[in-house]
């Protein structure tokens, strides 16, 4: 009896560990990538994220930013509606980001807004390596739609501003291991500031893989 | 005197071989695809007909054929292309810059697959994989397409059907000078050509970038 108090009580205890990085909606975790010198934090209530992140960039060979992630396989859509508040950088950066690892050059692709209001779809082919990146037209801030889409090696980008339906832009291809990181993500682009983002409607579907054929 | 004037001759005939190309100075396959390429180049309706075999322009080597010349520093080029015979989906017209002439050289370029896929691609180091950016596919046609290189930003712009050119964004690259410049047919098979005609192409040098030192 006593064994199975304290079985109990494990439970419980380990019940309220996951909580504890449970209450996040659609993702299971957050927290700083690549060790920010200000911390990031993430605040979820009412079905919307506010998400503050520090960090001198998602760029080049490495990255800082505040991330609120999940583990996935497969192919997936995720959308968020998305919105920067108060002043920052041009370039602070905002989006959907797949990846591979929490190290902090590790292989990614995201889709991302900066504080300037340009759409960009950015990616690390391989740890390690240089950032890509293409970066669209735009004609200034708002209050965007954002959607990535894993199709096998694909990452399409579809972008919505002010209450537009998500237009497809473009997509990439990376070689991403099962299973994957995928959330949100904010950088400052100043490792002496941070900044916050408010993100709403955020879904995550993982689409099924089609039922096996008959034998 | 008159040996003189027939050096001039001689060497003008060797230099036209190399550069009847109009804007561009030669012409040849890379890669080595099975079946070879040729270009023509029409100076009287400043036309090129490119004619290029190869398996792709993709991953970590490239066959093609490609008219070029050398150049440094920022520019602009822009071409009408439309593809003159059939062929796979992803047979690619481009505009093609280049470190060298290898296989798996460096290089950047704005597409225009045969299904009317506009795409921009990149290797950034030599025998590195390929990267993509696909655009949505407006089905194929005849398409106007422009690149201009200002220190490291590439920016490119498309239109399709006479319509006005539209900025499709840009990237970043660190090809340097000097490069080569041109345009490129890749058919997508080794067991087959394409054929594209270039039309209304420009070759323009731009100033430096205001604050860069040359």
């Amino acid at each position: 009896m006593s064994t199975m108090r304290q079985l109990l009580l494990v439970c419980l205890l380990s019940a309220s560990a996951f909580a504890q990085s449970g209450n996040l909606g659609s993702f299971t975790n957050s927290g700083d990538v690549g060790g920010p010198a200000i911390k990031g934090s993430t605040e979820f209530s009412n079905g919307q994220y506010r998400i503050t992140g520090s960090g001198a960039n998602i760029w080049g060979k490495q990255d800082q930013f505040q991330y609120v992630w999940r583990e996935i396989t497969g192919n997936f859509t995720v959308t968020a509606t998305m919105q920067f508040l108060g002043k920052g950088a041009e370039h602070r950066k905002a989006g959907i980001m797949v990846r591979q690892s929490l190290d902090t050059d590790a292989t990614y692709a995201d889709v991302v807004i900066h504080g300037n209001g340009m759409p960009g779809l950015q990616w690390r082919s391989k740890q390690g390596e240089d950032t890509n990146a293409f970066d669209f037209p735009f004609d200034g801030p708002g209050t965007l739609k954002v959607k990535l889409v894993r199709t096998g090696v694909k990452i399409y980008m579809y972008i919505g501003k002010e209450g537009a339906e998500p237009k497809k832009l473009a997509n990439t291809e990376v070689s991403f291991r099962n299973p994957v990181l995928v959330g949100l993500a904010v950088c400052s682009h100043q490792a002496d500031a941070s900044d916050t983002v408010l993100f709403s409607d955020v879904s995550v579907e993982a689409q099924t893989p089609p039922a096996p054929k008959a034998q | 005197m008159r040996e003189l004037l027939l050096t001039c001759l001689l060497a003008a005939s060797v230099f036209a071989q190399t550069g009847n190309f109009g804007s561009f100075t030669n012409s040849d396959d890379v890669g080595a695809p099975p079946l070879k390429g040729a270009a023509e180049f029409d100076a009287s309706t400043g036309q090129y007909k490119i004619t290029g075999s190869g398996a792709d322009i993709w991953a970590k080597a490239d066959q093609f054929h490609y008219v070029w010349r050398e150049m440094s520093g920022n520019f602009a080029v822009t071409t009408t292309a439309k593809f003159l015979t059939e062929g796979i989906g992803h047979r690619k017209a481009v505009i093609m810059l280049r470190k060298s002439l290898d296989t798996d050289s460096p290089f950047v370029h704005l597409a225009i697959h045969g299904d009317g896929t506009p795409a921009v691609q990149f290797r950034n180091t030599k025998a590195d994989n390929t990267n993509t950016v696909d655009f949505p596919i407006e089905g194929p046609g005849t398409w106007k397409l422009k690149l201009v290189r200002q220190g490291s930003t590439i920016t490119v712009w498309l239109a399709k059907d006479g319509a006005p050119l539209r900025e499709l964004g840009h990237t970043t690259n660190q090809l340097g000078s000097p490069i080569l410049v041109g345009l490129g047919v890749a058919s997508h098979t080794q067991e087959a050509v394409s054929t594209v005609l270039f039309s209304d192409v420009s070759l323009e040098q731009l100033p430096a970038t205001a604050g860069t030192r040359q």
